[in-house]
């Protein structure tokens, strides 16, 4: 059997401020396999984020350790890191964070960029990922021309454009309103279905959670819930007309 | 990443801030433009008063009839003349001394057919041409007959020939100066301006026994208005000038401290200070125009430093989607470069138009020369380089979450 994409080991993150130690995470341990789709939850302040920046790679823990398809994140150097985002790992934020002077297609192309893809490729590749979250008509338009929903498509596709493994959304549905958002997490469904996309998933709404299949609930740094989503009827009833 | 991408990158962010990109690149331009026009400038300078000590003659002593004082009214130099041509061949006769050349000039008309012209008539020997190192375009020089037998023979100079013949050959025609017919037996090469901005052609030579004798008649006498002498080697100059001082008060019984009734003038230490002060001019402007290289390479450095923070999240988000801190590195260093490589050209252009209004204008022959062009873009993408370094690396070693988390 494949090891699992992630596993981690008793992991934890602490930071040292001027007023003492700071202990943001503590003894995580979750191994997740290629294609699930999980959806983390809890309070602001229980870790939900420093979790996400650790499974990628942005950040390293301080304790125990983290196993990304099967190696150490801990014993890797700076550029192997900055490979494994490029190839593996892709982004989505609440916030887009798209350049806004670069347009869509530009914007999209950027990982390739980096992963040292010809231009014409690159453009290719890019105009076919924004095909398929539905952006065809808006490959020239600039971040700011367009909605939030049609942002965040963008940063979807320019986190799958490298063929990424692994899909970390951090509140992708923060800033949208519920019928965007549920047009983004029908893209998120869709890519977890057809490609096998392991997605991991920050809300704070259970209706957004429901979408997944795990649930991994977060409290003061540790985690107090792991385990499959409760599919409430009335919530499913409610949600899909 | 690839050169292409950086460039590329580069271009566009220089576009979102045009006003900023331009501004920046005019630091870097003045700079540039300045090291180029300094350089170039300097350069003219040295080498026209260099060909002005060449065209006086090297190694190279004159003296003048000295101040005489009459009942307490002292004269100006050379008003009286108290130098005679005996004097002349006694230095000719001192160690070290390798040609001797009286002389004695007159204003005079000249004519020739329809043509008149005013010049200065001067008396000379064969030596003067020697000591001034000048040569003859066409003709003869004067011969030992022609000294001893005051022959009315002259050698013109250029202007002079020019304003009379055209562009016609004068060796063996008949001039008249002071209504006698002189015949034209040499024609000097050009020499151009001296010193003081005059034209050295406009003259006319003959030898000084007829300039005594026949043209400037008894007022002279056997005075000569000036006798040049040249040492051997330029090591020798002080010596033969302490030689000629010791002879001539000799000779003139000057005793002790009594003023001298001559005046000895080291010309070539003259023009070698004009050339070390041209020189250490040059320099000079060359420095401040350097600094201005500086003070354009810390304006690089400011507004990449102000790029770094306002780009902060998206350094961010690059090192997020596989940027690693080398291609951020490259990638505000290449703008850096990029701003100060377009600023290099820009002010190559400047500075080479300035040279030419100031050689328009000061009537100076200054060329841009290869070397400073090599010098400047050198310097230029080197300051790039420098000044853009501490910010581009401050940008790489950003940690991605909190230049993410970046307001």
């Amino acid at each position: 059997m494949a090891p699992p994409l992630i596993r981690t080991e008793h992991m934890g993150k602490s930071y040292h401020l001027p007023a003492g130690e700071l202990q943001v995470l503590t003894d995580i341990n979750v191994a997740v396999a290629e294609g699930e789709f999980i959806a983390i939850m809890g309070p602001s302040g229980s870790g939900k984020s420093t979790f996400m920046n650790l499974l990628g790679c942005l950040d390293l823990p301080s304790e125990g350790e983290y196993y990304l398809n099967g190696r150490a994140v801990r014993s890797m150097d700076v550029d192997e890191r900055a490979r494994l985002r490029n190839t593996l790992i892709g982004f989505v934020f609440q916030g887009y964070n798209l350049l806004p002077r670069l347009n869509a297609v530009d914007n999209v192309t950027l990982p390739l960029v980096y992963a040292g893809v010809g231009r014409r490729d690159r453009e290719r590749r890019a105009r076919e990922m924004l095909a398929q979250v539905g952006l065809e008509r808006f490959m020239d338009f600039l971040p700011p021309q367009l909605s939030g929903g049609q942002q965040q498509r963008i940063a979807i596709a320019r986190a799958l454009v490298n063929d990424a493994a692994l899909l970390l959304a951090d509140e992708p549905t923060g800033n949208l309103d519920s019928r965007t958002s549920e047009e983004i997490l029908a893209v998120f469904e869709r890519l977890n279905r057809e490609r096998r996309l392991t997605i991991v998933l920050v809300t704070h709404e259970p209706d957004v959670a429901a979408h997944a299949q795990r649930l991994i609930r977060f409290h003061d740094g540790r985690i107090v819930e792991d385990g499959p989503v409760a599919r409430r009827p009335q919530l499913q009833a409610g949600a899909r007309p | 990443m690839i050169y292409s991408e950086l460039l590329r990158e580069s271009g566009r962010a220089m576009r979102v801030n045009r006003m900023r990109t331009v501004l920046t690149m005019l630091g870097m331009m003045i700079g540039v433009a300045a090291v180029v026009a300094m350089l170039a400038v300097g350069n003219g300078a040295r080498s026209s008063v260099d060909s002005i000590i060449a065209s006086m003659g090297s190694n190279m002593l004159i003296v003048i009839s000295g101040a005489r004082t009459s009942g307490g009214l002292r004269f100006a130099t050379g008003s009286t003349p108290t130098l005679h041509l005996t004097d002349a061949d006694a230095i000719r006769g001192l160690p070290g001394v390798l040609a001797v050349a009286p002389g004695s000039g007159n204003g005079s008309q000249i004519v020739y057919g329809a043509n008149n012209w005013s010049t200065v008539v001067m008396g000379t020997n064969p030596d003067y041409l020697q000591i001034r190192d000048w040569p003859l375009a066409a003709g003869a020089g004067f011969s030992a007959s022609d000294m001893r037998g005051a022959a009315r023979v002259a050698i013109l100079g250029q202007t002079v020939a020019t304003n009379l013949f055209g562009d016609a050959n004068p060796v063996g025609q008949t001039i008249r100066i002071a209504k006698s017919p002189y015949l034209v037996i040499g024609l000097l090469a050009p020499k151009g301006q001296s010193f003081g901005g005059q034209d050295q052609d406009d003259t006319v030579l003959v030898p000084i026994t007829t300039a005594q004798r026949k043209l400037f008649g008894t007022q002279f006498g056997d005075t000569v208005r000036y006798i040049m002498v040249q040492a051997g080697q330029a090591e020798l100059l002080a010596p033969v000038q302490a030689e000629v001082d010791a002879l001539l008060r000799q000779r003139h019984h000057i005793t002790g401290t009594q003023s001298p009734d001559f005046d000895i003038r080291n010309l070539t230490e003259l023009a070698n200070a004009a050339a070390s002060t041209t020189r250490i001019m040059s320099l000079l402007l060359g420095l401040i125009a350097s600094i201005s290289l500086v003070v354009g390479g810390i304006g690089i450095m400011n507004i990449m430093l102000v790029s770094v923070t306002e780009r902060t999240r998206e350094v961010g988000l690059r090192m997020a989607v596989g940027a690693r801190p080398t291609d951020i590195l490259g990638q505000f260093l290449m703008e850096a470069v990029s701003v100060s490589a377009i600023g290099c050209l820009a002010g190559l252009l400047v500075g080479g138009a300035a040279v030419l209004v100031v050689n328009r204008l000061f009537d100076m022959h200054s060329v841009v020369t290869a070397s400073s062009v090599l010098i400047s873009i050198t310097v230029s993408l080197a300051v790039g380089t420098f000044f853009g370094f501490y910010p581009a690396r401050k940008a790489s070693l950003l940690q991605p979450i909190e230049a993410l988390r970046h307001e």
